[in-house]
């Protein structure tokens, strides 16, 4: 069979499968089996096999501890004290608890390496709170969804250390890549707060004085010090990013059981179960995006594609625009992970034919699939946010492409300047580059 | 049966947590025997997370299937008519049946292929990984065999059909 009709029949049935409501990890493995049927070679066999090869690896254990790690945090009582900082900080500006949003959603981001983890843990907490004030609940409900994508682009991030472990691209490398965008997040979107706020009149709180920052910085400061641990240990070598995201948790653990003494053993299976029982969801649906995408490069698909792309352009921008706009797209439709094992992989030779630095193409992949959490059909973090606000998705959305627009310069300022991200991790660590 | 698939469930709930928690263990004296000089005696720890990692992940698939959590999108929307959304279900249902019929078939020749190895660093069989393939298809299969006797109840019209069984 040529490359073509293999893609062909098998994006037809996915596509299908999910038009008729079938998950997306069942519908990626069904979609192989007709191939696997058909070639006298192949037999479905293989599906379970792949799917086995790809949980062989290490690095994928970091996911669900990265997981455990944040509902830990979350369950820990972090957040309110994230929130009680970041008023005393940025609480004085027009649209205060806006401001608040921001800013939490860039500091547990930094905390925590999961967007979902994110809105889930600050809407229930923020969007009440700016219902309350007065703002409009599909502002509240946008700005909490849009801000908590900074959770895969500031490290630690889960989606990098797959594309790292997938790729064998330096994770570290990534990690220090998604500095300056993720800042770059926070403040277009503060800036978009502050025109809101001053069209609509939202409140504002009373300038914090110095004393009660330091307060608050001293009630938060052990969960701050996360990132230096986490990110600090894998740059600096001292550990492996699995082995970083299990200190990550035995280190949330001992805030919330210890220190702060608010997880007691009650909690504790709980929090266990709910993180292992998300984490088994998506890594379920990456075996099966594995077997998918291992039979998509078994014939020769990714090649195919390049040598049909290559006829048209070749420079770095507009594989780099092109590149974007797949992910952008197929991550409407599927989660974030498979969607990298599916679509990196095909993409990656089409990325190195134009002489792209593997960490630049896994950033415009990542940036390109964070949108992917707050686009429906399939938001993650948009549907989150929206079930806390309790209000229909639709209702948000208006809000959620006008603060989606700064994230989409951005973007764009990815593609066309790689050095804005390249350069740290340059300068710090340029055993990796 | 409904008791019976309940409490299934509950244990599969529990494993699922305890080996949450297990898995933690190795992968954290990983860390410590680095840091406190104990080399690499600990190299099986590697292979007892992964033990863990993949039941994890196929119990997870288990549970999410009784409870319907697995990741769907919504282009379609789903159809108003109590009658029409049964339908909808039952093609769902059977859908992923197919699958669960795949593995459970196909897993247990995996699992025999596993039979046959033994891991190179804790001497582990290699059936007590291999073996969680069939057993999570033997499990979709179980609990989609529930959700598609009470989409034909809806289908038929039963006012209550999540109420036997």
């Amino acid at each position: 069979m040529s490359p073509g009709e293999v893609a062909a029949i098998m994006l037809g049935v996915f596509t299908f499968l999910i038009l008729l409501h079938i998950p997306v990890s069942f519908a990626l493995g069904l979609a192989c089996i007709p191939i696997l049927l058909i070639d006298p070679r192949l037999t479905p066999f293989l599906l379970i096999n792949e799917m086995w090869k790809s949980y062989n690896a290490f690095i994928l254990l970091a996911v669900p501890f990265f997981l455990l790690a944040a509902n830990l945090m979350n369950s820990a009582g972090i957040t309110e004290r994230l929130v009680s900082l970041a008023r005393a900080t940025v609480g004085h500006l027009p649209g205060g608890l806006g401001h608040i949003n921001v800013m939490v959603s860039m500091l547990f981001a930094g905390i925590s390496g999961s967007s979902t983890a994110d809105a889930a843990g600050i809407g229930s907490l923020l969007i009440p709170a700016m219902k309350k004030q007065g703002y409009d609940t599909e502002f509240s409900v946008a700005i909490t969804a849009c801000s908590s994508v900074m959770g895969v682009i500031i490290p630690p991030s889960i989606m990098m250390v797959v594309w790292g472990g997938l790729m064998s691209v330096s994770i570290g490398g990534l990690f220090l890549a998604g500095v300056v965008p993720g800042a770059l997040i926070a403040i277009f979107m503060m800036g978009a707060v502050l025109i809101y706020a001053k069209t609509r009149n939202y409140p504002i709180y009373q300038r914090a004085s110095f004393k009660e920052f330091l307060q608050s910085l001293g009630k938060s400061i052990f969960a701050l010090v996360t990132p230096a641990i986490i990110v600090g240990g894998i740059v600096g070598g001292l550990f492996t990013p699995t082995e970083a995201s299990v200190v990550a948790v035995i280190y949330s653990a001992i805030l919330g059981g210890i220190v702060y003494r608010t997880i007691g053993p009650k909690e504790f299976p709980s929090v266990l179960y709910n993180s292992a029982r998300l984490a088994a969801i998506s890594l379920f649906c990456i075996g099966t995006a594995s077997a998918f995408g291992w039979l998509l490069a078994y014939f020769r698909v990714p090649q195919a594609l390049v040598d049909f792309i290559s006829g048209y352009g070749t420079s770095i921008a507009t594989t780099g625009f092109l590149i974007a706009l797949s992910f952008l797209v197929i991550g409407m439709f599927i989660d974030a992970i498979p969607a990298i094992i599916i679509l990196g992989t095909i993409l990656l030779p089409l990325a190195e034919s134009v002489g792209m630095h593997p960490i630049h193409f896994a950033i415009i992949g990542v940036i390109s699939l964070a949108f992917g959490l707050v686009t429906p059909p399939y938001g993650l973090c948009l549907l989150i946010s929206c079930s806390i606000g309790e209000i229909a998705v639709s209702k948000a959305l208006k809000d959620v492409a006008t603060l989606l627009l700064p994230l989409l310069i951005l973007l764009g300022l990815t593609i066309l300047f790689p050095e804005m991200i390249l350069f740290l991790p340059r300068w710090l660590t340029p055993q990796f580059m | 049966m409904k008791s019976f698939l309940n409490g299934y469930t509950s244990f599969l709930q529990r494993v699922l947590t305890l080996l949450m928690g297990l898995m933690i263990v190795p992968v954290f004296l990983q860390v410590l025997s680095r840091f406190l000089g104990i080399i690499p005696r600990y190299i099986w720890t590697e292979e007892v997370a992964r033990f863990c990692f993949v039941w994890i992940i196929m119990v997870g698939s288990m549970i999410a299937v009784r409870d319907g959590s697995h990741f769907d999108v919504d282009v379609i929307p789903k159809p108003k008519r109590f009658r029409n959304q049964g339908i909808f279900q039952l093609i769902r249902h059977i859908a992923m049946l197919a699958l669960a019929g795949i593995f459970l078939w196909y897993g247990i020749d995996f699992a025999k292929f596993g039979f046959a190895q033994n891991s190179e660093m804790s001497g582990i069989n290699m059936l007590s990984i291999y073996f969680a393939f069939p057993l999570a298809g033997l499990s979709w299969a179980l609990f989609l065999g529930e959700k598609i006797y009470q989409d034909i109840r809806v289908i038929r019209g039963d006012p209550n059909p999540k109420l036997r069984l």
